[in-house]
């Protein structure tokens, strides 16, 4: 909690070695959130200059999907939202005071979940792109 | 116990929204991902399959509750982080209505891109 603990200044990163699970849990979920709010802006972006006609958005869609390393920023960009919903389930249960005394357990868990969830979908993500 | 770090003022009306957005978000954005890069491979995705889906009331309706509760939390989750780190008086301000207004515009631009798929 912000209230309880004097953390400094987080962003003075000289600071890493002394982070703890929390610390990177936090610090984690509040860089993946901004690239996902980043992402949420692009993405309706991208769609309205897209939906100016059918043939266009079929287009803007499958040309962007051609290139490979669209694919690879997809991949991320799911690494990104799972360790987010994960970390995020994860933040409801500690606010609920659910497994407190296992919260840096349950952080390790999200990363773990995350990384599996990625390796498994880079074959979808890839298919046809290589 | 473990710290426990958040960027929210616990109990606060703020973080209370970030929390319901966030039940809500998990399912929705998990469905998102899932229909349109594995149900659907996003690379074969095209313009008659999108106002197919888009056309329906309730697939309609939850991709617009997907988005306004997105930009809610997103936009939250900024403000509260620059509050978190400092962010006081005239500045908190202008911040929030900047935010407030991008949020909006973002809204209003995302359904106006609903609509357009939806073919309505």
């Amino acid at each position: 909690m912000s209230n309880v603990h004097d953390r400094g200044t987080v962003e003075s990163f000289g600071r890493w070695r002394e982070f703890r699970a929390g610390m990177w849990a936090w610090l984690f979920h509040k860089l993946t959130g901004w690239i996902l709010v980043g992402y949420l802006f692009t993405h309706i972006a991208v769609l309205s200059t897209a939906t100016e006609s059918p043939e266009m958005y079929t287009d803007t869609l499958q040309g962007l999907e051609a290139l490979l390393i669209v694919r690879f920023l997809e991949i991320g960009l799911l690494a990104v939202a799972v360790f987010h919903i994960l970390n995020g389930i994860r933040l409801l249960f500690v606010d609920l005071g659910v497994g407190l005394e296992n919260q840096d357990k349950s952080f390790y868990a999200s990363l773990v979940f995350t990384g599996a969830i990625t390796v498994a979908s880079v074959p979808t993500f890839l298919a046809g792109a290589l | 116990m473990a710290e426990h770090y958040s960027s929210f003022e616990r109990g606060s009306l703020r973080w209370l929204l970030q929390r319901v957005t966030a039940v809500f978000l998990v399912g929705a954005l998990a469905f998102h991902f899932v229909l349109l890069h594995f149900v659907n491979h996003a690379a074969e995705i095209e313009f008659a399959g999108t106002e197919a889906r888009m056309g329906s009331l309730i697939y309609f309706s939850l991709m617009i509750t997907f988005l306004v509760t997105a930009t809610f939390h997103g936009v939250n989750g900024v403000f509260n982080g620059l509050v978190n780190m400092g962010l006081t008086g005239r500045k908190k301000r202008i911040v929030a209505a900047v935010l407030a207004l991008a949020s909006l515009l973002l809204v209003a631009q995302g359904i106006r891109v609903a609509i357009a798929m939806g073919g309505f």
